[in-house]
């Protein structure tokens, strides 16, 4: 059992107990290993159920801005991109910070399921994790990983793992890291000619099934209709044309300008492992360098996006 | 020159760019022809959709001025 | 969105932006005479194209 597992079941039962908090937003165990839900507790009896593990790695954030009828405040679970994602939800108006309870969590990365998926040719029936040592277990055979070299690979490039708001925290907080080279990966793409970036793209998203798994992750997207849905004009064909793939996945990206935290549940969704996160880095590495802006890091800043600066610069409309 | 025959998507704000272009067909200045011109109530009113779009549809290259 | 166009590989002549201000016809027809010279160079768009059949 994680550590922080006890620790939470702990808080949360306080937090609903003193009626800090109406609910907790958490995570409880999956129906197989590795499987972490999103799970609501809404009573001590259900706080028992909450978990933590290196596999929690969708993002709670996405619950907040669905959930409608609730008188008092909202407890949630937030490690580092949770939190900078709540921040983006409360600078958009889609939640007050006195309707949040935070139970911030310092986290030391999420791993990458597939990767360790690979590793089997049957099965994975356990999983269990002993600080930095991960042991899994098939029918056939037992391996004992180092958590580290699983990571995902957002959570490698991490250097917000601790919670940037917070009423409450879970631990102390964790070291961040220091990256020398964040962008590396968008640099190797960004040195391409036209016609390789083209094929690049072209063969990362060639598995796309149109599932729409990575939207529906994101904390980020919340429209009532999104452009992919909408049929007066149609923006984007249904079908599995190239063309259309590529199109909805510029667009998401695009949307998710200056506000995605890169918190990698877009990749942790999708059924085919396509690296999504490609088109939203570029944007990333764009607000760091055009705006010096990392977004979620601050309740009382605007996004560049929405606000105008004399020395904003201009080569661009969009 | 027509042995190349582009299509430019433009899109110009009905108070900057595209009083500029009135201006200039009343001022009888003469420009290439192989711009389409969409006029938009404001730059603000300009969506990524509609480059996409654009593009998609068959522009050769998409302008936006404000 | 021109910035994440180029970087998925369509060219960066094939999306611009400028600003021109109502008074500045004259800046109006250089900035299309500009931008019509690098497009014919660049010749016509294949990517991200509709195809009908």
């Amino acid at each position: 059992m994680h550590t922080y597992t006890e620790k939470i079941q702990n808080l949360a039962k306080d937090v609903l107990k003193q009626g800090k908090a109406e609910m907790v937003i958490g995570f409880k165990q999956g129906t197989i290993p590795m499987a972490a839900n999103p799970f609501v507790a809404k009573n001590e009896n259900d706080a028992d159920n909450l978990i933590w593990s290196s596999t929690c790695g969708l993002n709670l954030a996405n619950y907040l801005p669905g959930i409608k009828k609730c008188e008092g405040k909202i407890g949630i679970i937030a490690k580092g991109c949770d939190s900078r994602n709540i921040v983006t939800h409360i600078v958009e108006n889609k939640i007050d910070r006195e309707k949040l309870y935070i139970i911030g969590l310092p986290c030391t990365g999420m791993v990458d399921k597939k990767q360790i998926a690979l590793l089997f040719d049957d099965e994975i029936t356990q999983f269990s994790e002993e600080g930095n040592t991960l042991i899994v277990k098939s029918e056939t055979k037992e391996e004992k990983i180092n958590k580290q070299e699983y990571l995902r690979s957002n959570c490698k490039t991490c250097t917000h793992r601790n919670p940037v708001i917070y009423d409450e925290l879970v631990s102390d907080l964790v070291e961040e890291q220091i990256i020398e080279d964040q962008f590396a990966d968008v640099k190797k793409i960004e040195a391409m000619s036209s016609e390789e970036k083209w094929d690049f793209f072209d063969k990362l998203t060639e598995d796309c099934i149109r599932c729409y798994a990575c939207r529906n992750a994101c904390p980020l997207c919340y429209c009532p209709t999104c452009f992919v849905d909408e049929s007066g004009p149609q923006w984007v064909g249904k079908g599995q044309n190239t063309d259309d793939i590529k199109t909805f996945h510029y667009l998401r990206a695009y949307h998710c300008a200056g506000r995605c935290t890169d918190c990698g549940a877009c990749e942790e969704a999708c059924p085919m492992d396509i690296k999504v996160r490609n088109f939203t880095r570029k944007l990333n590495k764009d607000s760091l360098e055009l705006f010096n802006w990392e977004a979620g890091l601050d309740i009382s800043q605007r996004p560049p996006l929405d606000t105008y600066q004399p020395d904003d610069p201009d080569d661009f409309i969009m | 020159m027509a042995e190349k025959n582009i299509k430019i998507v433009s899109f110009l704000c009905n108070w900057c760019s595209y009083g500029a272009a009135d201006l200039a067909g009343v001022s009888r200045l003469e420009y290439p022809a192989d711009i389409r011109v969409i006029r938009i109530p404001c730059s603000g009113r300009m969506s990524a959709k509609f480059i996409l779009s654009a593009l998609r549809e068959g522009a050769d290259a998409v302008w936006v001025s404000g | 969105m021109g910035n994440l166009l180029e970087h998925v590989g369509i060219e960066k002549e094939r999306v611009h932006f400028s600003w021109i201000s109502s008074a500045e016809a004259t800046k109006f027809v250089d900035v299309v005479k500009k931008i019509t010279e690098k497009v014919r160079a660049l010749g016509p768009n294949k990517k991200l194209k509709k195809q009908y059949n």
